[in-house]
């Protein structure tokens, strides 16, 4: 909107236009739809490239595959808002954060969705008055070692027993690390105001409004992230070349930092990322253990998402620093567990 | 972002979830079995929307307040409408032809040691994968000598030759892998068009898929049949 010049009498310019002739982001979308459809021909036309089109489509999947799981996310986070008093949350919750953390991760394994549900409700319970450290190893753990996960991992990697347990054991040590690095040199200021702060609640209004509306304004912030996850991950699925995985047989340790890139720039579901790991049956198994315990923790959407709730400031600390710790985690329990660099 | 523009947002985004899954089309982009997850979804969506314009209004005649609410959630709601833009302008299609020769060759899992001989019949239909997986890893020779029928779509290759191709997905299409049988044993393959959807009847040549080539078996055909594309895309 452009700034009217002010009148002399006039505290803000805005109070001086009348309501009908100010043009708001409604109008701004009549017109983007409208435009829309009249450039409906050549837009087609434009996407009429074979590159364009499976990114089109790898898009449009990541999109409409993620947003069950993100509605899953805001329900509970607005069901948690309007049911669960701060004072409930801390009663459960032992006193000291370290102590907070491993209780935060077994949480994790309560919610059957993937990383799109765990942030808004990880803010929720930040919110709520949880300990940091704790709401962020909950995000953590959540989409890594929830039972559905585990399951499709055992059906993805049939009579290999040692992956599952391997994948809960690296990616449940990676929350837990990751709590207790935040416990011990995470400052809250780095975290943006507007997710710590806690919406005022209106006495007068029914628990049933607090619940759509807290759900609502969840979807509305985190979905056009989750978009943003999607679009980033659709050009990279068409740009990594297929080369880089020819090349990582029978090497572990080139596969293992490949494996863990490719699970961040795919940012596949991670219900689905095992049937992945699965068919790429040329990499060594290391390096897969590895796909598996990054992606739930560190990938583009995730961040996209995790910069939409929690700010940049947080996004590019954490981020990097889970990415390291993934992996190390990852294959610590891969020499552990599977026996070796296999 | 106004309140009123969000709200708009997610009827239409709810709408477009609802639609892909009324009209079919959503099995181009994720499996079956995500449909009633899917409709929740944009159900929920729509919901939330829908009950918000409502108590917006229903606010705005009590003069509670003035119907105005600045709410500036950023800018990045306006992100959602790309996927409502596309759905309902573009409809991106199925994966095809270029996702196959865009990802590498994978090597398919071994699924059971010993596999049941194939059903009676002079050409059975088979699953993409199923064909490819014996082809690869059954040493007793259940395909030796047995004409079969295949569905898939035409893959022209950089060298010349052409392939059957179809994708295999686990949850959605970006998660796609590819499977791929080569066409040979007739003239004119070249000239199949990119992506047209093929049944294909003919026999494995033995042993085409055990070396290096990439695990490609080879298929001499000895019929084809242009056919519509199916309902299901992907193979499961």
């Amino acid at each position: 909107m452009a700034a009217l010049p002010a009148a002399p009498c006039a505290r803000t310019p805005r109070a001086r236009t009348p309501p009908w002739r100010r043009i708001t982001s409604l109008e701004v979308l009549c017109a983007v739809l409208v435009l829309a459809l009249l450039a409906r021909e050549p837009l087609s036309r434009m996407l009429d490239v074979p590159a364009v089109r499976t990114g089109a489509t790898v898009f449009v999947a990541v999109c409409v595959q993620a947003m069950p799981f993100l509605v899953l996310g805001v329900l509970v986070s607005g069901l948690i808002a309007a049911f669960v008093p701060p004072a409930a949350l801390n009663r459960v919750l032992p006193r000291t954060t370290a102590a907070a953390v491993p209780v935060a991760g077994a949480a994790g394994m309560m919610l059957p969705g993937c990383e799109c549900a765990s942030v808004p409700v990880s803010r929720r319970l930040m919110q709520q008055g949880v300990p940091p450290a704790a709401a962020l190893t909950f995000l953590l753990a959540a989409p890594a070692v929830n039972p559905v996960v585990l399951v499709a991992t055992a059906v993805a990697f049939p009579g290999q027993p040692r992956m599952v347990l391997a994948r809960f054991l690296g990616s449940m040590a990676t929350a837990l690390v990751m709590g207790w690095l935040w416990a011990r040199f995470g400052r809250s200021e780095w975290i943006a105001q507007r997710a710590l702060r806690r919406p005022q609640r209106d006495p007068s209004r029914s628990a049933f409004a607090v619940f759509t509306d807290t759900a609502r304004h969840d979807l509305v912030s985190s979905g056009g992230f989750l978009v943003l996850g999607g679009l980033t991950a659709a050009v990279l699925n068409v740009l990594v070349p297929p080369s880089w995985m020819a090349s990582l047989a029978g090497q572990v340790l080139l596969g293992v930092l490949v494996m863990a890139l490719l699970a961040v720039v795919l940012a596949l579901c991670s219900e689905a990322d095992a049937f992945v790991a699965a068919s790429l049956s040329a990499v060594p198994l290391l390096p897969r253990l590895v796909f598996l315990v990054v992606g739930p923790a560190v990938d583009v959407k995730l961040v996209a998402l995790q910069t939409g709730a929690f700010g940049r400031g947080f996004a590019s600390r954490f981020a990097p620093v889970t990415f390291v710790v993934a992996i190390c985690c990852a294959v610590l329990t891969g020499v552990l567990v599977l026996g070796g660099m296999r | 972002m106004r309140r009123e523009t969000q709200n708009v947002l997610l009827v239409l985004l709810g709408g477009a979830l609802c639609k892909i899954a009324w009209n079919g089309s959503y099995l181009n982009y994720v499996k079956p079995s995500l449909l009633p997850f899917l409709v929740s979804a944009g159900v929920v969506i729509l919901a939330l929307g829908l009950i918000s314009i409502v108590r917006d209004v229903r606010a705005i005649w009590d003069h509670a307040d003035h119907g105005d609410h600045p709410e500036h959630a950023g800018r990045s709601p306006w992100l959602l409408l790309l996927p409502v833009l596309a759905i309902f302008l573009v409809a991106p299609p199925a994966l095809g032809a270029d996702a196959v020769s865009r990802s590498s060759t994978v090597v398919p899992k071994r699924s059971s040691v010993d596999f049941p001989p194939l059903p009676a019949g002079p050409a059975p239909a088979l699953r993409m994968s199923d064909f490819v997986t014996r082809a690869v890893w059954d040493d007793a020779g259940t395909l030796d000598g047995r004409q079969v029928r295949l569905l898939g779509f035409v893959v022209h290759g950089d060298n010349g030759a052409t392939y059957l191709g179809r994708l295999v997905i686990a949850c959605c299409a970006a998660d796609a892998t590819p499977l791929k049988v080569r066409l040979d044993g007739r003239t004119g393959l070249e000239s199949l068009p990119q992506d047209g959807w093929l049944e294909v009847r003919g026999q494995l040549v033995p042993g085409s898929a055990k070396s290096g080539a990439h695990f490609t078996p080879t298929f001499t055909v000895s019929d084809l049949q242009p056919v519509p594309a199916p309902r299901e895309p992907y193979e499961f």
